[in-house]
């Protein structure tokens, strides 16, 4: 693809500002002082763009705020992703930029939330803040859409979105794939085996993949991470992302799905820190 | 991982679609690999394309598909480290005419390359990948009779539920009729049709279907397993490029026409099995499973 329209970047431009204003079903006006419910489809795939980009930057202002907070001793050493002082634009208009220019589809939208675990997973001087997020947010999407679909933009198109320069992004890209060896394809083992693969120094691990196969082929961690998202972020009182006055659910069909309810949840607690349930990609304050 | 220094690049292999491929030596070990280079564009950066064969090929550790070892990355370019092969299906069935004839492979190698290949790709759908560019140029084969599949690069894991699935893949000659009439809802039944006209030109020695652009394709697809219809394939007249007007053809002979390309006894097995794999329509084209099971391997079975 090549949606090379020419983009302005400036900070602070407050993109799709009308789609924010509609699609809000107004539910009743109880308690909640007229807080707005949506809820929103099973499948992420039916989920509208917008409305998983106000998630997605709930679920980043509630990790960012937690990480921001963290006592200074334990400040960690800069890495590529670091901005000297925190970019103007909030997280929020960030990541609607880089989802309305550059086509992002829901499985990279989601996929991005997932790659903060896969990094953290195995380069602990990251940690998401708001020094890092928003070169953090351009890089993942651009390696997920370039990794996962079939329609991507070149680095330029990405870096002039992103408000970086093109040989930077190219950098990041590199800095990111490295990291995590590669292994960008969200499975159910893919974080276990990555950490292996640190741990023991090379490129692959021996391990016969049969091991690893389970159902659906490990491709459940997307959906995972959407519930987990709606789960701690739905509430319009869980994060201090206020953009839109709304409370969100998931459709109640979804637990249709029953049965693979419970390999999903395994997961989620083994893939990642049990004592941090709520989300791995939350570093617990000290 | 691994650093240049490590490895003595020898003679050029060839030019792949982004990148050239040369022989190396692993100076440690001794053994030889085959380094594909791929040079970082200042526009695109990693080019997707290295990006998915590197990060799919992780994945797949099956004898009937090349091992990938490492990457390096230098300042300007990225080197896969890939097992060495000695030569692809292609080159090997071009060494193989004698003057202008193609001449088809003996139907016991065909029969055990057509296995590895199927191999190759039952564990590439169980791992939910498809391979999506399967023809001779991708087959890489070595001195011990050995197939392995190759050539990530267009590849895609299919589990992850994305919206955009593009119809543009597969080199023309090997496309399905479902993806050249546009369908973008394909799935692992891509991958077979491939294997069906490979099979067939290993048998003959050419290409089954070589058309130059996608409705010569299509024609030369129609005029020899028949042209569909609603009966015969439900739901293909609602697919994006279907044309009322296709001239309506019925299905030749598979097996006369494939016989009177080589001298080779063909037996109905093998064109029992082709015709599950060159079924137009998709739900009805075997699996790779299937294909494995078909009586015409049964040779194979344990």
């Amino acid at each position: 693809m090549s949606t090379k329209e020419s983009v302005e970047v400036k900070p602070n431009n407050h993109v799709l500002q009308e789609d924010q204003q509609k699609d809000v079903p107004l539910l009743g006006h109880e308690e909640e002082n007229e807080i707005p419910k949506i809820v929103l489809p099973a499948d992420f795939r039916k989920c509208s763009r917008t409305d998983l980009v106000i998630l997605i930057s709930r679920m980043l202002s509630f990790l960012i705020h937690i990480n921001d907070s963290m006592p200074k001793g334990e400040t960690k050493e800069l890495t590529r992703f670091h901005s000297r002082v925190p970019p103007d634009i909030s997280v929020f208009n960030y990541l609607m930029r880089l989802t309305k220019y550059s086509s992002l589809e829901p499985a990279v939208l989601i996929s991005s939330v997932y790659y903060i675990d896969l990094l953290s997973s195995v380069y602990s001087a990251f940690t998401l803040n708001s020094l890092t997020v928003h070169r953090f947010l351009l890089t993942a999407t651009s390696v997920g859409s370039k990794g996962l679909c079939d329609s991507f933009c070149t680095n330029t198109h990405y870096a002039k979105v992103g408000g970086v320069q093109c040989s930077e992004l190219h950098v990041l890209e590199n800095e990111f794939l490295k990291r995590v060896n590669y292994r960008i394809l969200p499975r159910d083992d893919n974080i276990t085996n990555c950490k292996m693969e640190k741990q023991c120094g090379t490129f692959v691990t021996n391990t016969p993949p049969e091991v690893y196969k389970t159902a659906n082929n490990g491709f459940n961690v997307l959906n995972t991470y959407y519930r987990k998202i709606i789960e701690i972020v739905g509430s319009f009182h869980s994060s201090p992302d206020k953009t839109k006055k709304v409370h969100y659910s998931l459709s109640p069909s979804s637990s249709h799905e029953a049965p693979r309810e419970t390999s999903k949840k395994r997961h989620f607690d083994e893939t990642n820190n049990p004592s941090n349930a709520h989300s791995p990609s939350l570093k617990k304050p000290a | 991982m691994a650093s240049s220094s490590q490895f003595k690049q020898l003679e050029k292999l060839g030019n792949g679609t982004y990148a050239t491929v040369y022989k190396g030596l692993n100076k440690t070990t001794g053994v030889y690999v085959a380094l594909k280079e791929v040079k970082l564009d200042s526009e695109e950066g990693t080019p997707s394309t290295a990006i998915r064969e590197i990060s799919l090929m992780k994945e797949l550790k099956h004898e009937n598909i090349v091992r990938l070892y490492d990457v390096i990355h230098t300042e300007n370019k990225l080197t896969l480290v890939f097992e060495f092969m000695d030569n692809d299906l292609k080159k090997y069935m071009d060494s193989r005419t004698v003057g202008n004839n193609p001449q088809g492979l003996e139907l016991s190698l065909v029969k055990y390359f057509e296995w590895q290949l199927l191999q190759g790709v039952a564990f590439c759908h169980e791992n939910k990948i498809l391979h999506r560019d399967l023809k001779p140029q991708n087959l890489l084969i070595n001195n011990k009779g050995q197939l392995k599949l190759g050539d990530f690069g267009l590849a895609r894991a299919f589990g992850i539920p994305v919206n955009t699935f593009s119809s543009e893949v597969v080199t023309l000659w090997y496309r399905a009729p479902d993806v050249l009439m546009g369908s973008r809802t394909y799935s692992t039944s891509i991958d077979i049709w491939s294997c069906g006209c490979i099979l067939a030109e290993m048998i003959t020695g050419k290409p089954l279907f070589p058309g130059t652009n996608d409705e010569e394709q299509l024609k030369l697809i129609f005029e020899t397993m028949g042209t569909p219809t609603e009966r015969t394939w439900p739901g293909v007249s609602s697919l994006p490029k279907y044309n009322p007007q296709f001239p309506q053809h019925l299905p030749k002979d598979l097996g006369a026409l494939l016989q009177s390309q080589t001298r080779e006894k063909l037996d109905g097995s093998v064109i029992d099995l082709l015709h599950g794999l060159l079924k137009l329509n998709p739900d009805k084209r075997l699996s790779a499973k299937q294909a494995l099971n078909h009586p015409w391997f049964s040779e194979y079975y344990q």
